[in-house]
This record gives structure tokens, sequence and C-alpha cells, in this order.
């Protein structure tokens, strides 16, 4: 077995609902903001990291491989190179995997590996008739052609098409992300009301777990006014959360027969995390002590339209290659994408205890930035592990488009 | 030895390399003038045009020669002046294009030279910088520089310049007209070549125009003028005639004009001494500590305090290219300090200091710590916390427990001990002061105290970093007030006695603005906060309880809430852009007040304060010589530059003069006015504080 990647420390930005607190932020300055507290929280040395992979959905287009940018911004040497890397969902667990793929062939052993994700900041996009229409009114030399290329546009080409909804539709299956967790719901046979009571179960944890979680969020500083302002927590946990409020939510993705609703899905979110990571023998030379050394991980593929079973097939796989189940392990983390998918997840795993699942909260309280999710899990049951005692975690993701992805974590 | 290389390009072109040897710069002298002048004489056999370039990295020409301003006299001066115009404007009459290719610094002389050709090329380089900055050393530009770039660029686009002695980057250069095109420096040859061939010539501004505006711009800027300066500084209404009268009148009349003008204000007192403050601002640059080794330089530093000082020293080192930690309590104080930086920068970015890109950058490299976080690759701390003993010794023990062996330990403090902070310590020998002055980016002045155990080593490192990060470093001795404060502070007292008695505070200010101060000194309270005057007073009161005391009327006001500035009351009311006398503040003074001296004699008592306490600055080797005394409270505390200082001052009166005023206004008014021992001494051997005076 070649040598095991092992995650030092990691801090994240709070995780804000689109349009409020950090909508202003741009993912490479979340990115930078994040990779910025990693080091000075550690103390770490940039001239030693090998390299920066991060993970990011929508990535700025004014910062293209967002990894480079952030990497440059936060101060890193100019000869470290980065990688912005892109599995949905998974994209946070995919800058991780890398690293140790990264690892074992050799080609480095220190990385700030992370993800980013602005979702208030996707843009908006004329459609493509208005494009060619645009580049022909630049083409127009004189003012006659000028009028005559005004002249061509009408209403429709100023219909924007809003970015971020068809960034969570599917183009193979057709299928929105939600209307993918309304085929589970149907087909496993998940009621509104199940739904709702997990929707409110993670809000209830993830309120327990604020003072906990306030040890891995980094403060965000905004300018304004005389005294500026931190943004100091996730703003998407709600401690008046209720059933009687999530029943008032009307179904979003299928309005007459749904049963998936805004609250009982997860939040659209901005923020960033930074995870230091390396290789277990160059962490000791350098005296340092890691929070957990990533044991195992799986990719699966699965039906598009049935995204959120994703993880059943990445947790199997990764039990056949590790000998861990969910039974075997101390923490499980499913992203909570959808309460309806989870619960679907968990009917068809059987074995998972829930008490050991989602202990501090998920997606559906915390917000879901697509692009950093796979990190937060990853760093979370780490924090979690050391604070409880247990040795082994699994944190796992369904992937828009159709695949899974699971990670084993061993506690050091 | 030449300092002028002649070569052959393509096509007859003729280049002109100016490379003075032995020297990092190029400046003319009699010497290189005389030089250019042959080298014009093969030129005009035949070239087809001539380029004007310097082998220097970061200096094209930086001016004339100043040791010849200084050292000429009467007729050999005039013939300098001469010299200097009869080459140029031989270069100006050249039937051939000539083309100035400027990097790095052009200024005075050294642009003078580039107004006389046709074509202006420069890189947009840092070093660059295009302008005539004479009237800074109370001259006036006098080779052609104010006959010529009116009519380059108009008569109030070269009052501008000329009157504000600008020098300007490349760009805004161009912008303003005063150079044709930007090429980058691997091109800058072959560009200036192109419009050798290429430049079509420019019709030159009508003189119509130029009447119309000189008449309008003139007497605006002769307005602004005196209003700012009170008739002190002779160069400016002098500058001003020769633009605007100048551009009225013939080339050759106008010439005449800048060189009686030049010649009658080099002889002036307020001329040598602002030379010497340009000299003073080099020497500074230079500084070195005796006896250290060579400094550490300093590349990631940490603000600790995120106060208005701490994110303003912070977001000045960021600027510079330092990579900042910025740390205070919680994320509240962090907050504010980041918010305050976001506005420094923004501002800068307004006044076009840098571009967006620039000041993003210079963001990026704040990192703010709401938390204790390790210091490892740390080279250098500054403590800008708030102004208590106990709590600055516990940061600097603890700072000493985490710190890296080789991080300086450095105090932003303005009032207490090095020494004292130093003892609280392990290795006192790298506690340090670096005190900067408010607002820190335009304050050019930061002393550097070294305590008792201060190493040398520690003191050159925070030399060097002052000298790095763009500031002039003036080094001092550990003791209350160090140099600035301490000197300022006896002053501002009588300025509130003064106030205390029954004077008003817009007289006792006036009294000193005419004196040359950039503000009065109650105004000047008002700015620093009452609060903050009265902490230093205390603190200095203390320190030389023979001759310092608080005023009564700062408690006063400070019971009442009258804090100055930061509360919008205090000797002035200061409200949205404007700022008057406060009626109220009358009942703050003495019971019976009713004493209303004149200008004269408050400006004599409140001078005559400043002079004692820099002249016990040297007896009790606070600064080691009179230029540093005289250079911190130039650019510490705006003290009128041309009259060169306190102690350069007290020169021109004479120590015996100053002691018996001193002695006058002790019978008068107490001994806080007694003359110190060394002014005693000083009159009795008729000595002066400096060899040349």
């Amino acid at each position: 077995m070649s040598e095991p990647l092992v995650i030092v420390d990691g801090v994240r930005t709070p995780f804000c609902k689109a349009g409020s607190q950090l909508a202003g932020l741009p993912a490479d300055e979340l990115g930078r903001i994040a990779v910025d507290a990693l080091l000075t929280r550690t103390g770490f040395d940039p001239g030693l990291v090998d390299e920066v992979i991060f993970g990011c959905v929508c990535q700025p287009v004014e910062a293209a491989n967002v990894a480079r940018v952030i990497a440059l911004r936060a101060g890193l040497p100019h000869g470290v190179p980065a990688v912005t890397v892109h599995r949905n969902c998974a994209s946070g667990f995919e800058a991780v995997t890398t690293a140790a793929e990264r690892l074992q062939s050799r080609h480095g052993q220190v990385f700030i590996v992370g993800g980013t994700e602005s979702m208030s900041q996707v843009p908006l996009l004329y459609p493509e008739t208005a494009a060619r229409k645009f580049a022909a009114l630049a083409r127009a030399r004189d003012l006659p052609a000028k009028l005559a290329a005004l002249s061509a546009f009408r209403p429709a080409d100023f219909k924007p098409r809003i970015a971020l909804k068809l960034g969570l539709t599917d183009p193979v299956s057709g299928l929105n992300m939600g209307e993918t967790a309304e085929v589970l719901a149907r087909e496993f046979k998940i009621s509104r009301q199940r739904q709702d009571e997990f929707a409110l179960r993670s809000h209830e944890r993830a309120i327990d777990a604020r003072a906990r979680l306030a040890e891995e969020i980094c403060p965000v500083y905004l300018p304004g006014g005389k005294a500026g302002h931190a943004v100091l927590e996730d703003n998407g946990p709600r401690a008046d959360e209720s059933m009687e409020m999530l029943a008032r939510l009307k179904p979003v993705f299928d309005r007459r027969n749904g049963s998936v609703t805004a609250g009982n899905c997860s939040q659209i979110t901005d923020g960033a995390v930074a995870l230091l990571v390396m290789g277990e023998s160059r962490a000791a030379a350098l005296g340092l002590k890691p929070l957990g050394r990533l044991a195992g991980w799986a990719y699966t593929g699965c039906d598009p339209a049935r995204m959120g079973l994703g993880p059943v097939s990445a947790i199997r796989k990764l039990e056949q290659a590790t000998g861990r189940g969910p039974g075997e392990v101390d923490l499980i983390e499913i992203n909570e994408a959808f309460a309806a998918q989870v619960l679907a997840v968990l009917q068809s795993l059987g074995d998972v205890p829930q008490e050991r699942l989602n202990v501090n909260g998920g997606a559906i309280a915390l917000g879901h930035p697509v692009g950093a999710t796979g990190a937060r899990l990853t760093l979370a049951a780490l924090k979690e592990l050391r604070r409880g005692g247990g040795k082994w975690a699994i944190v796992s993701a369904c992937v828009g488009g159709g695949q899974g992805s699971a990670l084993l974590l061993e506690q050091l | 030895m030449e300092s002028i290389h002649s070569e052959v390009l393509e096509n007859d072109a003729r280049l002109l390399t100016f490379d003075r040897p032995e020297s990092a710069a190029n400046i003319f002298d009699a010497a290189t003038l005389l030089e250019l002048n042959e080298k014009l004489d093969e030129v005009e056999q035949g070239a087809a045009g001539v380029i004007f370039i310097s082998a220097k990295p970061a200096i094209f020409i930086a001016g004339a020669d100043l040791h010849a301003l200084e050292t000429l006299g009467g007729d050999e001066l005039r013939k300098f002046i001469e010299l200097g115009q009869d080459v140029f404007s031989r270069i100006a009459a050249l039937r051939l294009p000539t083309v100035a290719a400027i990097h790095g610094a052009c200024v005075g002389g050294g642009y003078e030279l580039c107004l006389a050709c046709q074509w202006r090329i420069a890189t947009a380089d840092r070093a660059t910088k295009i302008g005539l900055p004479e009237t800074q050393l109370g001259i006036l530009p006098a080779w052609g520089g104010s006959t010529r770039l009116p009519r380059l660029i108009g008569v109030p686009g070269a009052l501008d310049i000329i009157l504000g002695g600008k020098t300007l980057p490349a760009k805004a250069a161009l912008r303003r007209g005063m150079i044709d095109d930007i090429a980058p420096r691997e091109l800058l040859l072959e560009a200036s070549l192109k419009w050798m061939r290429e430049g079509k010539p420019r019709r030159r501004r009508l003189q119509a125009i130029d009447r119309v505006t000189a008449a309008v711009a003139a007497p605006l800027a002769r307005r602004r003028m005196e209003a700012k300066t009170r008739g002190l500084y002779p160069a400016l209404p002098k500058a001003l005639d020769a633009v605007a009268l100048g551009a009225m009148e013939s080339v050759a009349d106008s010439l005449r004009r800048e060189r009686e003008s030049v010649l009658e204000l080099a002889a002036t007192p307020e001329c040598r001494n602002l030379i010497g403050v340009f000299q003073l601002q080099e020497r500074a640059k230079k500084l070195r500590v005796p006896g250290a080794g060579k400094p550490a330089a300093i590349r990631h530093a940490a603000v600790i305090g995120a106060g208005v000082m701490g994110s303003a020293i912070a977001q000045w080192l960021s600027a510079r290219g330092l990579r900042v930690l910025m740390r205070d309590i919680d994320a509240k104080q962090v907050a504010a300090g980041m918010s305050r930086i976001t506005a420094l920068y923004a501002s800068a970015v307004k006044n076009r200091i840098m571009d967006r890109k620039e000041s993003r950058d210079g963001m990026d490299r704040v990192s703010p710590a709401a938390t204790e976080t390790p210091l490892t690759g740390l080279d250098l701390v500054i403590e800008a916390a708030v102004e208590k003993m106990d709590l600055k010794k516990k940061i600097f023990s603890r700072l000493d427990e985490t710190a890296p062996a080789a991080t300086i330990l450095a105090t932003n403090t303005s009032a207490l001990s090095i020494t004292e902070l130093g003892a609280a310590v392990g290795r006192p020998d790298r506690v340090v002061g670096i005190h900067f002055f408010n607002p820190v980016h335009r304050m050019p002045l930061v002393e550097v105290i070294m305590g008792e155990q201060t190493s040398a080593d520690t003191a050159a490192a925070a030399v060097r970093f002052v000298q790095g990060i763009g500031k002039m470093p003036v080094l001092v001795r550990d003791s209350p007030g160090f140099l600035v404060n301490r000197i300022l502070l006896p002053y501002m007292v009588e300025a509130a006695e003064l106030f205390a008695r029954g004077a008003e505070a817009a007289e006792v200010d006036a009294a000193m603005l005419d004196f040359g101060m950039p503000m009065g000194p109650l105004r000047l309270t008002d700015e620093v906060g009452m609060d903050v005057a009265e902490d230093v007073a205390t603190t200095l009161a203390a320190g030389f309880p023979y001759h310092m005391h608080v005023p009564a009327v700062l408690g006063r006001m400070l019971d009442d809430g009258l804090l100055g500035k930061k509360s919008g009351r205090g000797f002035y009311i200061h409200g949205k852009g404007k700022t008057v006398p406060n009626p109220d503040a009358a009942r703050y003074r003495d019971p019976g007040a009713q004493v209303r001296p004149d200008r004269a004699a408050m400006q004599r008592r409140m001078v005559l304060l400043m002079v004692n306490e820099a002249a016990r600055c040297i007896e009790e080797d606070v600064v080691a010589e009179p230029a540093d005394a005289d250079f911190g409270m130039i650019m510490g505390a705006g003290f009128a530059p041309f009259r060169g200082g306190p102690l350069r001052y007290a020169d021109t009166l004479g120590a015996a003069a100053v002691t018996a005023a001193l002695r006058e206004e002790a019978a008068r008014s107490g001994s806080q006015f007694a003359p110190c021992q060394l002014l005693e001494e000083m009159s009795q051997t008729n000595r002066k504080f400096y060899a040349n005076s």
C-alpha cells in the first residue's frame, strides 16, 4: 500500500444562503479567505506546498482555474501549480482524492485542497440568438449597418437564461435535481411527513452543534459603515424550524403531486473550505499531528434520473475495498441533497445506524455550496471523530448526473 | 571622462547617452552642459535626428547640480543658469527631429532638456517620474521649464505642475500632455526612432488662447497660493509670474524673467533651507546605524491592534508589498480594522495613487486574525494596541515566548518607555520602538527608538525596514515623548494656556500659521484629540516635572466631553467640510481671563518653547545631531520647512538672542521658559548648532 494521505487541519468560511451575507464575494475571494485563514491558523509555510487543488462547479468566468487564482491571491509562491476539479456535488471529495492520487504517483507530498462555490454569483446568460446579434452589431462598421443590426433584436433575445437553474438540471435525463428526488420519493414511497421530519432533525442538530461547529469556521470580514462587519456563523440553520412551518411550504419541483419542498432539500449556499493535507511521513517529518487519514475512497456511476441513490453503490464499493461498511464505522455523513434522497439511500443500504448519521446536521440546515461540500463533510467528520473519541467515519454524497462518492476516514 | 556618449544609429540618427561616471545618477553640472554643447556641434553636422537617452538603470536625468546652486554666487551662478538656458535653447532651435527617451527619474533640469526636444517618449515603469519640483527647493524651473511647459500644455496645466512642484508617473504625465507616448522599456529606443522618423510636427498652442487662460487662471492660482502660503514662500509668486506673464512675452523675454527670478530666489534663506531639507531627506534614506551588521530584510510582518493606527500601519505595509498579519482581541475589532483598511485603499484608488488591481492585491496581503495564531515566518511584529503599559507588557511577554528568535518586537507607542518594555521580556535586545505618525499614509517620518538594551542590529533592521516601506527614519534614544511629541508638547501646552488666559483660538493658531506651521497648535490639539493630548502631556509632565505641566483647560474641556475632532467639538467645531472656532469653548478659560497678547508676542513664546525643547534633545542626546531634531520636526510636525527646523532657526537668531528672549519670558511667566543649559553655554561661546549656518 502506498503512502496514505493525512489531513492535518482545515477551516471553512461560514456557509450563508445565496443572496445573503456572502453574496457579494465571488468564489475566488471565498476560497482565498479560507486558504488565508488556514495558513494563518496553522502557521504553515506556503513555500512547502506542492500543489493547490480546489473543487468548484460554477467557476467565475473572470477567474478561470479558480484554484490557481486562489493560490496566487492567498500568497502561495508562483512556483506552486494549481488545478480546479469538478465532479459536481462531489468536487470537494475529488479535490481530496486527487491529492491522494498525486501522492501515490509521486507527484507531490503536500497539498492545499478544498472547495469553493458562490451560488449567488452564478450569472444570467443572454440567449444564443442574442449573442449572435451582439456579435453582428460589433462587426457593423457604419451607422446604417449599426442601425440594421440593432433592429434585428427582439424582446425574446433579452430573456435571461438562469445559469443556476440550468446547472442544476441534468441534460442527459432532462430532469433537474429536485425532480430526481421526486422520482425516489415516489419509488421508495417516502412520505412528505418523513421528509419534513428528517429536515427538522437536520436543523435541530445543526443548532445544537453551533458552538462545536464554530471551531472550524473562520470569520469573513465585510467592509461597510464605520465598523465593518464580521460574518461568524452559518445562517442556514433555523432555531425556530418546526413541522408546522415545514408543512406550510409548497412542493417546488412537482406542484401538483410532489413532496419535495424548499424546506426539505439542501439550501443554495455560498461558502468555501480549505484543508491542509500531505503524505503521512511528511507530516511526521514536519512534526505535525494530523486530524486523520484518508483510508479509502470510491466513485461509482448510476442512473442520472436516480442520481440520489449514488451513495448506495459508492458505499458498497468502499466497503468491498476496505472491509468497512456503515455498521463498522462510528460516524456516517450522507450529504443531505434532499431529505427524500437520503431516506431512499438509508432504505437501500438498510444498515445505517441513525444515531451515527449526520450528527451535527447536514446540508438541509447548513447549505450545499456544491463545489465545497465534500471538503466540509471531510473536515466535519474528522473534527467530530476527534471530539467524540470515534475512530472511523464514512462520508458520502450523491452527484448530479448520476454518480456516487464515498470516503473512508480514520482518526489519528 | 565623458558623461555623454555619442553613437550613430541607422540612417544617420544620433543617439546621445547620458552616463555620468562613478555615479548612480545623471545630473547637469556645468561640465556636463558644456559636454552636451560640444556633442551638439557634431549633431548639427548632418545628423538626421537626435535621441537623448540615459544608461542609468533608474534615472534619466535627476536635475541640476544642487551643489552648484548652493555654492555658486552672483556672477558664477548667473553664468551657470545662462549656460543651461543656452544649451537647451540650442536644442529647441535644431532643425531636425529631437526625441527624449525617458526611463527613470526625469525631473527639474532633466525634464527641461526634454521640453526643449520635439518629442518625449517614456516608459511606464515605477521608477519613471516626470516633473518640475524646483519650487519645493525654493527656486523655479529656470532652464526654460517655466517658458516651454506652458507653451506645450497651456498655462493652467503648467501652473499646476510648477507651483505644485509635482512629479508624476508616466501615465499621468501622458494624460497632461507632458510626454507624447509610453513605450515598454525594451522598445524605448525603437519607439523613439519611430517618433523621430514619423512624428508630425505639432501646432504650437496659440498665444491668444494662452493670454485668455493666463488672465483667468493666474489670478485664481495667485489667490489660492496666497491663502495657502501666507507670503512665506517667495518662490511661488515668482514662479506664477514666470509662467503666466512669461506666456504672454517672447521666449527670450520669458527666459530672461526665469533667469532673474532664480538668481533672486537662490540667494534667499528659504531656498537654502529648503535645499537643506531635501538633503536631510536624502540623508534619512541612507541612514545607517553605527555598529550594526547587514540588516535582515523584513518581508512578513504582524501588526497587533487593529485600531486607527494599527490598521493604517497594516494598510501601508500591505500596499508596499509586505504580507501583514493583523491581530486584535476579537472579530469585532478586526472587522473595524479591515473596514478602515478597505476605506484607505478605496481612497487611494479615488486619488489615483493606485489602480483597482493594486488595491485588491494590497488587501489580499492582509491576513486578519481574531485569535492567537502561530508567528512562524514573521520577521517583525509591531504592537499598536492601547497605550497602557501593563497591557503592552503582557503582549510583549507573550510575544517573547511565542515569536521566533529572530523576530524583531517593535512598539508603535508614542509615550511609553521602550526600555521598560524591553525589561519585561527575556530578550530585550530585539525590542525597539517604531513610531509612526498620524495619518500614516501622509506623514513620512517614523521615529526609531532605541531602548537601553536595544541592539544595534535590531535598530539597523528597524531603520532599514522604515526605509524599505518608503518612510524616512530618525534614530531616537528612549526618553519620554521621544523627539517630536517632546518638542511639540510645551508648544501645544503654551497654546492652550494662551487660550485659557483669554486669547482667541483663531488668533493663537493664526500666529503660528504666520510663522509657517501647516496647522495651528489648537487645531492640532483638536485633530489629535484632547484625550490623547492630555495623556501625552501627563506622561511628559511626569518625565520632566520642572518644565512641563498639564494645562487645566484641557481637563475642563475633557470633563464635558469636548474631545476635539473625534467628538465634533473642541477648540473648534468640526462640521462637514467647515471648521469654525467654538464660541462655547470660552467658558473653559481660567476665571478672570482677559489677556489678549498680539500675534507676534504669542508666536515668539510658542516658537521659543520649541527651540528650547529641541535644544534639550541635543543636550540630552535624545538624537545624535541637530540635523536629526530639525528633520524630525519638519517631517513629523510640519515645522516650517523653509526655516530649516527649530535649531536652524535658532542659528539664524543666534544663541545669545534666543537665550535672552527665553530669560525675558521666564521672568514674565515662569520657569518653563528658562533656557536650557546648552543654549546658555552656546550663547556664552557664540556657538551655532550648524557649522555652516
